[in-house]
């Protein structure tokens, strides 16, 4: 029998469970007209668990559950981030959704336990854990996509999203199966002690090759992203910004645990195949959402080419040889994953707020001279772009930064040139929306517009974090897990 | 610093008054005139002093050993009140035609003054950056909101120019503040730490040609300069007069202040290349300018033939070269101000810049012929007036650098005195067009605010012309600094130069 204070560590994980049952369990007893407090009641639920996350705080890092799980530092810092989209995105979907008279106590519950996958996901140690995470975040996932079940599109992305994914997460598994059979383990210390002699036949790359599928798929890197677009687009739109960043959150939790820890050892053979990956992702990802006139789908294309650039921070933590500039890659990726978070979900809640009109699909046009109907709403969205364009002083600027220095600093300045050359491509298409709402003039009939408090609110909250993380980054780097790459270094034999 | 503080108080002012343009104006204006008189202060500047006074240095992201650093030289100064008086006229010169969106209008001003004057005192890599950056969008959306019927083409254009070569910037500042680290010194954005580190010859070169295109691209410098008569053509006056009185100096001052000092070798080596491309800016410029039927671009393209002056004169490497180099900046920027604004003038007027629909224009406004015909005198060299000083000591330095440049960029100032004659001539004398003769009655000659915002640049243009010497003094001493850290460089060893 288990020690309860074993379970201790999973006291966030607990907190979140919990949220989720009561968060049912009211919606049953709840008339129509009052299902908006389960809103309310979502974010209590979250920020119980945010305070669980606190108290177990000083006691990572951890081993738990005979060692399939561990808490440390990266894992915290991940739900936290994980905690915070959760957050964004119950305040930002409800009017959305109540307009499309879609039911809210579902949403809710969906989206915690989406959350929940990638709480399990940032802290798995084993690949039985890892695969239950990953299928507890995209299970969700896929139901939120296709959440919309009168809309065609919803129902079209949500298909295909499922259909591809599982597809994926069955070539994963097959990857898994064959690290098994190699290894005699589904730990990750233990699959990293076998593969520190390096490669020892050529089944290793196959095990290697098929994780490495199965994984790029789920961050939706080039050429396994063909789902991302009508996934994107056919989900309700404040909820594809919950699963442009919150699912991508967690798949690069996945990357980080098995790439990093358990194959860490083998990153000489995987470092090249991920540098490749990385470019032609950025740049495939901007070239296509340059000819995109739908917000929304350039905003999906978009954020492939975000993958390209954490890809690149992955890449620099792979090809560094020395601790340091390796822990300064990770803390880059967990860095951008936050920012990149923060300020794409406000992205696409803001694409959603100008479609109150169902028929509206996200296109240019209904941005056209927003800046004289809606200042507020317009400067808003244009910190948002500018922010994702990667200009001071914004928190994407810094993230951005962050990965051009860990690349420069790992020696790959070839990469980092790549990167600045496609920021600025990127601003193009960003800046175009800008140019929209400032320099054209209203449709006709232009598109009504969302005046939810709620959602004004986390998009005031939304731009407030953008900037502050931009002009303060320092308020999150001192949380950021430097001592991750430590307990990895002694495992990889840095 | 104050003086790059004051510019973001009156944006907290300007969240106030709604629709009340006149207040709004006011805020706006009071602020400039704020910054400028703080910028006064700066001529307090000890010469025989520390190198930077008025510091500032604030810890900003400790991690990252970037501190908000400020501080200014003789340099610095002299760029910082050119672009606080460029400011207030800017402006002041916009009270009139800006009529749409009044408020968004002088707050882009005013943020856009803070990033140009933050650029210019900046003594962190990281701090210069933000700056830089900074400055660019105020820009693109004075641009893109105020400007003429192709605005968005050519805001666009500017924007993803200048973002090409800043990012690239951006890379070889980290490779210039990691190799420093990694030679042993501590992590930090400081230029006066990185100064002075003796980099490999592989990272200044390749830091030499990023950091070489951001500026050349804002210069801007021949074959970047496309962007150029576009924006020109499409920007509002205010803009105009901002664009090419400060935004082109960014690109001088960042090869003075960073190219120059921080890469010596690379700097020494690839100064011939600089050379020739500033001689083939200069004659193209000319050449470009003759044949232009509208009056903005012709002044637009008669700037990339002045930079190329200042770009002649920077890489000479010898001090009457780079004090020629900066006078010719602070010089172009009142003179191609006070023409853009003398053009904007006309086009209130007429809605119309074709100078083959001018004509006779002497007779229906005197006064503001004259005007016109000072700055062009100014802007051909004419002694006495603000122009000449820069050119001739840029083409003293040349000539000790070689006979055959100076005689080339000699020959040049020769069509720049055809290009704008011709195009005076054709303007103000020539016998007035059909069109014209349409327009004649509405024509009146310059409103009280158009003489206000003329004026401190009249002064100017004299000032500097006859008595040039404050300025030359107080940009002695930097440059006597950036030639040490070039003069003893050898050149990068490692490569086989074709020159």
């Amino acid at each position: 029998m288990t020690d309860p204070a074993t379970l201790y560590p999973l006291l966030p994980e607990g907190a979140l469970a919990l949220t989720i049952l009561v968060v049912i369990s009211v919606d049953l007893f709840l008339a129509r007209e009052h299902k908006w407090w389960l809103t309310p009641l979502t974010v209590v639920g979250l920020a119980l668990t945010a305070g669980a996350i606190a108290v177990v705080w000083t006691s990572a890092p951890t081993d738990t559950l005979a060692g399939i799980y561990t808490v440390d530092r990266l894992a915290l810092v991940l739900k936290l981030a994980a905690l915070g989209i959760a957050l964004l995105a119950a305040l930002f979907c409800p009017s959305y959704l109540v307009a499309r008279r879609l039911p809210l106590g579902e949403f809710n519950a969906i989206l915690l336990f989406s959350t929940l996958g990638i709480f399990v996901l940032s802290s798995s140690a084993d690949l039985i854990t890892l695969f239950l995470g990953l299928e507890l975040m995209v299970m969700p996932a896929y139901l939120l996509t296709g959440f919309h079940k009168t809309d065609r599109f919803s129902n079209e992305g949500g298909l295909k999203y499922f259909l591809l994914g599982s597809f994926a997460s069955a070539i994963l598994l097959f990857g898994v199966a064959w690290t098994y059979g190699l290894t005699g383990s589904t730990r990750f210390a233990d699959i990293a002690q076998v593969f520190t002699d390096g490669l020892m036949n050529p089944a290793v790359l196959v095990a290697m090759g098929f994780l490495t599928v199965g994984a790029t798929f789920k961050v939706a890197a080039v050429p396994f992203h063909f789902w991302t677009p009508d996934a994107y687009q056919g989900a309700p739109t404040p909820i594809t910004g919950f699963l442009s960043v919150g699912p991508k959150l967690g798949a690069f939790a996945l990357l980080l645990r098995l790439f990093g820890e358990a194959l860490g050892p083998l990153r000489a053979d995987w470092v090249d195949v991920f540098a490749i990956l990385a470019v032609v992702t950025m740049t495939f990802g901007n070239v296509v959402a340059l000819t995109q006139t739908n917000v929304k789908r350039m905003l999906a294309y978009s954020s492939i080419a975000h993958t390209g650039y954490i890809l690149a921070g992955l890449v620099a933590y792979a090809a560094a040889t020395d601790p340091a500039v390796a822990t300064t890659a990770v803390e880059a990726v967990v860095f951008y994953l936050v920012g990149y978070g923060v300020m794409n979900i406000a992205a696409f809640a803001v694409v959603g707020m100008l479609q109150r009109d169902p028929r509206r699909y996200g296109g240019l046009a209904s941005f056209a001279g927003l800046a004289s109907r809606q200042p507020a709403l317009a400067a808003a969205m244009t910190v948002l772009l500018l922010s994702l364009t990667g200009i001071p002083p914004t928190v994407g600027f810094f993230a951005k930064l962050y990965i051009l220095l860990s690349t420069v600093n790992a020696g790959l300045v070839w990469l980092a040139v790549a990167i600045a050359l496609n920021a600025a491509l990127a601003a193009f298409y960003y800046l175009r929306v800008v140019v929209y709402m400032y320099m054209r003039d209203p449709e006709a009939e232009p598109a009504a517009i969302d005046r939810n408090g709620v959602g004004r609110l986390a998009l005031a909250l939304s731009v407030a974090g953008v900037i502050l993380l931009g002009v303060f980054p320092g308020l999150l780097l001192g949380w950021l897990p430097a001592d991750w790459v430590a307990g990895a270094a002694g495992l990889v034999g840095h | 610093m104050v003086a790059e503080v004051l510019p973001l108080d009156g944006h907290l002012l300007l969240l106030v008054p709604g629709d009340n343009h006149r207040l709004i104006r006011w805020v706006a204006l009071l602020a400039a005139i704020g910054s400028f008189a703080f910028s006064l202060l700066l001529l307090g500047y000890e010469p025989s002093g520390a190198e930077f006074q008025f510091r500032e240095d604030i810890p900003w992201i400790s991690a990252f050993g970037i501190r908000y650093t400020l501080g200014v030289d003789g340099l610095s100064a002299v760029l910082v009140l050119l672009t606080t008086v460029l400011s207030v006229v800017a402006i002041l010169y916009s009270w009139d035609p800006i009529q749409k969106r009044v408020k968004e209008y002088y707050a882009a001003m005013l943020l856009l003054m803070t990033g140009m004057l933050g650029v210019f005192v900046a003594l962190d890599l990281f701090v210069f950056y933000v700056f830089w950056e900074l400055s660019l969008i105020p820009m693109y959306l004075i641009i893109g909101i105020w400007g003429g019927p192709n605005r968005i083409y050519a805001t666009v254009k500017f924007v993803i120019y200048t973002l090409v070569g800043s990012l690239l910037m951006l890379v070889a500042i980290l490779a210039v503040v990691l190799a420093h680290a990694n030679l042993g010194g501590t992590f930090t954005f400081s230029y006066e730490a990185l100064r002075g580190t003796a980099f490999p010859d592989l990272l200044q070169a390749g830091a030499f040609i990023a950091f070489g295109l951001a500026f050349a691209i804002k210069v801007p410098m021949w074959p970047f300069h496309t962007w150029l008569p576009d924006a020109h053509v499409e920007a509002p006056t205010a803009g105009s007069i901002i664009l090419a009185g400060v935004l082109l100096k960014l690109g001088g001052y960042g090869f003075l202040r960073f190219s120059l000092p921080l890469l010596p070798e690379a700097a020494h080596s690839f100064a011939p290349l600089m050379i020739g491309l500033a001689l083939v800016a200069i004659i193209y410029g000319a050449l470009v300018a003759m044949v232009q039927p509208d009056l903005k671009k012709l002044i637009a393209y008669s700037s990339v033939s002045h930079m190329g002056f200042v770009i002649l004169g920077a890489f000479v490497l010898n001090v009457q070269g780079l004090q020629g180099a900066i006078f010719q900046m602070v010089s172009h920027g009142v003179t191609t101000g006070a023409l853009f604004l003398l053009v904007g003038v006309i086009y209130e007027r007429t809605h119309d810049r074709q100078i083959a629909h001018m004509g006779g224009l002497n007779a229906r406004l005197p006064a503001y012929a004259a005007m016109f015909g000072l700055f062009t005198f100014a802007s051909i060299g004419l002694p006495g007036l603000s122009g000449f000083v820069g050119e001739f000591l840029v083409l003293l330095g040349a000539f000790q650098y070689s006979g055959w440049v100076a005689a080339f960029a000699m020959l040049v100032v020769i069509a720049s005195a055809v290009y704008m004659l011709w195009m005076f001539q054709r303007a103000f004398f020539a016998v007035p067009s059909d069109w014209m003769r349409r327009a004649w009655g509405s024509l009146h000659d310059m409103t009280r605010i158009e003489w206000l915002s003329l004026a401190p640049l009249v002064i100017l243009v004299f000032a500097l012309g006859i008595f040039p010497i404050p300025v030359l003094q107080a940009t002695a001493e930097p440059v006597q600094r950036i030639l040490e850290s070039v003069q003893g460089s050898a050149g990068l060893t490692s490569f086989a130069w074709p020159w």
